[in-house]
């Protein structure tokens, strides 16, 4: 089930979960607002290849705004650092930031209980927008579980900066389809 | 799960715990209720969009033989229906079929606050130019329960009729604290 804005709020007061700064004007009735962190990376490649190194530039989203450009991905952190013990938190856009044609979250909306860190925000844009640092760019809602809770071990969910995954990425050790070291071979 | 079923949404429906009007039983799904796009479109005139500046629109009105979607815009269409509910949680997603075209219906935000009632708007997107028409099916509405206390939506787009720009720029701009 989904928590309320009222059970979120009592929650965080009971160490349950986490979101700070806390600012409780950014309670909805059923979700809590986020803000952009002052800092975007691209990856600053041609093609983007899980097996390779994918080198990301980075740059300070100004006081006055940086457009955004369609067809490249930018990863941004929330400023607050989000996450629950026993509880899933989801991510997701402002619908009026998607009114705009902005993507934030567009695939990977669900993160990990247990996880507590600044996230890394997968944002899209289809027309040029400009987005500012500090603003309300999206809202995170909590998910009640059903059975045993185990201890997070996940990489992704301890960092605080926007990131990529290290080589080879998405592939594991024993891919049955084709080892990186084959595969780098051709 | 928490999620409710079609004859489960139908009968909270007739207790007035949600509101789908109208109501074609035929759109009832398994778990989910379909939602159609109604006759007017929204897109943006500006070259650069700005969430802290009133952004220009023009209306375009989908003729019966269709309109055709560019992939290089977004456009905003309403629900045909008024949905909305003080005790659930409803979240939009696209119908599969609109989906396997290549349309987006939303571009994040599926969820939907307690208490915010009106006709839906859809944030459209398109992968491949597509023709878009007037009452098809193109999302469906599914409804979550709720923990905790509730408090209602007051917000900025209660009572939406037809597709509704985004009104970002009434917010006060935020500053980030160190």
């Amino acid at each position: 089930m989904i928590l309320t804005g009222p059970e979120i709020e009592r929650r965080r007061q009971l160490g349950e979960l986490r979101l700070e700064p806390f600012v409780p004007d950014f309670v909805n009735p059923c979700s809590y607002n986020y803000r952009l962190g002052p800092v975007l990376r691209t990856l600053d490649v041609g093609v983007v290849d899980p097996r390779a190194e994918l080198p990301l530039v980075e740059m300070e989203i100004p006081p006055h705004g940086l457009v955004l450009e369609p067809r490249r991905v930018y990863l941004g952190t929330t400023v607050e650092q989000i996450g629950g013990s026993d509880t899933v938190p989801c991510l997701i856009g402002r619908s009026s930031l998607g009114r705009l044609g902005v993507f934030v979250q567009f695939a990977a909306d669900m993160g990990n209980t247990g996880a507590c860190h600044r996230w890394t925000l997968e944002i899209e844009v289809v027309q040029p927008v400009r987005l500012y640092p500090g603003m309300v760019i999206g809202q995170v809602s909590f998910w009640t579980t059903v059975g045993e809770v185990s201890t997070y071990q996940g990489r992704f969910g301890r960092i605080d900066e926007a990131t990529t995954p290290p080589p080879p990425h998405l592939l594991p050790p024993n891919c049955p389809f084709a080892s990186p070291l084959s595969a780098s071979s051709l | 799960m928490s999620i409710l079923t079609g004859p489960e949404i139908a009968a909270r429906r007739s207790r007035g715990d949600l509101t789908i009007e109208p109501f074609v039983p035929e759109h009832l799904s398994t778990n989910s209720y379909d939602l159609t796009l109604g006759p007017e479109l929204l897109a943006y005139t500006g070259e650069v969009l700005d969430p802290y500046r009133d952004n220009p629109v023009e209306t375009l009105v989908l003729p019966e033989e269709g309109l055709e979607l560019s992939p290089d815009r977004v456009y905003l269409g309403a629900s045909v229906e008024r949905i909305g509910s003080d005790l659930l949680t409803p979240i939009v997603k696209a119908r599969s079929g609109t989906a396997r075209l290549g349309l987006y219906v939303h571009m994040t935000a599926d969820l939907i606050d307690i208490g915010s009632f009106g006709q839906t708007t859809f944030q459209l997107h398109t992968v491949q130019r597509l023709r878009v028409y007037p009452g098809m099916v193109l999302a469906q509405v599914t409804w979550w329960l709720p923990v905790g206390a509730i408090t209602l939506y007051e917000g900025k787009y209660q009572g939406s009729v037809g597709p509704q720009p985004s009104q970002s720029w009434r917010d006060t701009p935020a500053v980030v604290s160190a």
